[in-house]
């Protein structure tokens, strides 16, 4: 979108944070939202653009362990957190393994921001229940209408 | 959509710090989740102007019961609160309240400071708060004071807030003993979504059924949020019958004045605002056992 040139380079500044466990700083204007930041300025395209008004879910990502929509957080905001995004996760995860087990991914375009919310309630509720997984789910949207599989896959990663 | 990159961001860490930039920086726009705020920059729905974040004001985020009043810091989210023993047992209306404001991304953003101050008349934490009495703690340069919730309101997004004061904590003095309420809401999604029609009932029986007190809230169905004198005064000395909570309920037709918007019509608003009120009611009336 806009790439590495900033339209107002002089409102840039220095944001540190930790990012996947790994200490990281960068340049970018505070009012820069963390999703605009992941994608188009680190590069790391995992979390996914929907609405970027806070309804899809789809740019969940953990700040300081809870989950939140990165497209609602600006970098001021992000400064001395930590963050975790989707290639935060472990591919080994048995969360990854139920996913792809039981199919849970279509589009894929919904799967990242599902994985960081259920990644959160399994490190929170290590067997939830059904009613736990929707409720925990209830803010990301999946267009290709497979949420049966989606809730299917986060149980099962619980009982692992 | 439109980035903010142009956009200052002054960030603060004390309560002190925000007060001082307020006073001294012209124009400055209070943030603290976002969770709307930004959308609405970014739609362009407020103008662009420079943001004070608040986010980390860490001494405004707390749960506290002293002196029989429960008090909530401007900058305690939404998560906070809904999980709070505190505010499960002194307002549980708040706590219903909490759990719908959206989806857990949200409410681990969403302050409810912010819920406040950004004044939506479909605000999900104000009916709660219209029908305890709440009051808010504001400061300023010129120390702090004291407004009732009902008169922080001056109309449509109109505050009883200058340019260098915030709101810095929710009161709320639990109603006591015999009291019992519940929060509706009615959302076009169930996961996360804004009111159409949004209210809470809180009324206080007798053994026998007869309603001693009577606060009736609705949201999104005026420029501000609404008590429904009308609704209070037919329930208020009679007994909690269907027939009482049916006039009861037509009632709040009386206080509202619902436009036509995206999410639904007057007429909607209306029709919603009658049965969501009836089956608080009648919720009620079931709990408390007064009908079968």
């Amino acid at each position: 979108m806009y790439g590495l040139k900033f339209p107002h380079s002089a409102r840039t500044r220095e944001i540190r944070f930790v990012l996947n466990g790994s200490e990281t700083s960068v340049r970018v204007p505070p009012g820069y939202t963390l999703l605009e930041t992941l994608r188009y300025v680190l590069r790391m395209t995992g979390t996914k653009e929907g609405c970027a008004r806070g309804d899809c879910g789809e740019c969940t990502v953990l700040v300081d362990g809870v989950p939140v929509h990165a497209c609602l957080t600006l970098m001021s905001q992000v400064e001395g957190r930590s963050v975790l995004t989707v290639e935060g996760i472990d591919r080994q995860h048995r969360l990854i393994r139920a996913f792809v087990e039981e199919g849970a991914v279509q589009c894929g375009h919904c799967t990242p921001g599902i994985v960081v919310a259920a990644y959160h309630l399994l490190s929170q509720v290590p067997r939830p229940t059904e009613e736990q997984v929707r409720e925990a789910l209830r803010g990301n949207l999946c267009r290709c209408t497979g949420y049966v599989k989606i809730i299917r896959a986060v149980l099962k990663a619980g009982e692992a | 959509m439109q980035h903010l990159a142009d956009v200052e961001v002054y960030s603060v860490r004390t309560l002190r710090e925000a007060l001082e930039l307020l006073s001294s920086v012209k124009g400055l726009r209070v943030i603290a989740g976002g969770t709307d705020l930004i959308v609405q920059l970014k739609t362009g729905v407020v103008p662009k102007t420079n943001l004070l974040d608040v986010s980390r004001v860490d001494e405004l985020r707390y749960v506290r019961f002293e002196d029989g009043i429960l008090r909530i810091g401007a900058l305690t989210t939404f998560m906070e609160i809904y999980r709070s023993e505190l505010v499960r047992r002194h307002a549980p209306l708040l706590a219903e309240a909490a759990f719908t404001v959206g989806s857990f991304q949200i409410m681990n953003k969403g302050t409810i400071g912010g819920n406040i101050v950004n004044a939506s008349p479909a605000a999900d934490s104000l009916p709660p708060l219209y029908a305890l009495n709440a009051e808010l703690k504001i400061v300023g340069p010129r120390g702090e004071r004291f407004v009732r919730i009902q008169d922080f309101y001056k109309g449509y997004k109109k505050l009883d807030l200058m340019a260098d004061e915030l709101v810095a904590e929710v009161r709320i003095r639990p109603p006591g003993e015999g009291y019992v309420g519940h929060f509706f809401k009615h959302g076009l999604r169930r996961g996360d979504a804004i009111a159409v029609v949004n209210g809470a009932v809180l009324l206080r029986l007798s053994p026998e059924g007869i309603v001693r007190d009577a606060r009736v809230a609705l949201g999104a169905v005026a420029p501000t949020v609404v008590r429904s004198p009308s609704s209070e005064r037919v329930l208020v000395g009679s007994r909690l019958s269907p027939e009482v909570m049916w006039r009861a309920a037509e009632a709040v037709v009386n206080d509202i004045s619902p436009i036509d918007d995206v999410r639904g019509s007057a007429a909607y608003r209306r029709e919603l605002s009658v049965n969501y009120v009836f089956m608080t009611l009648y919720r009620i009336a079931r709990e408390t056992g007064v009908v079968a």
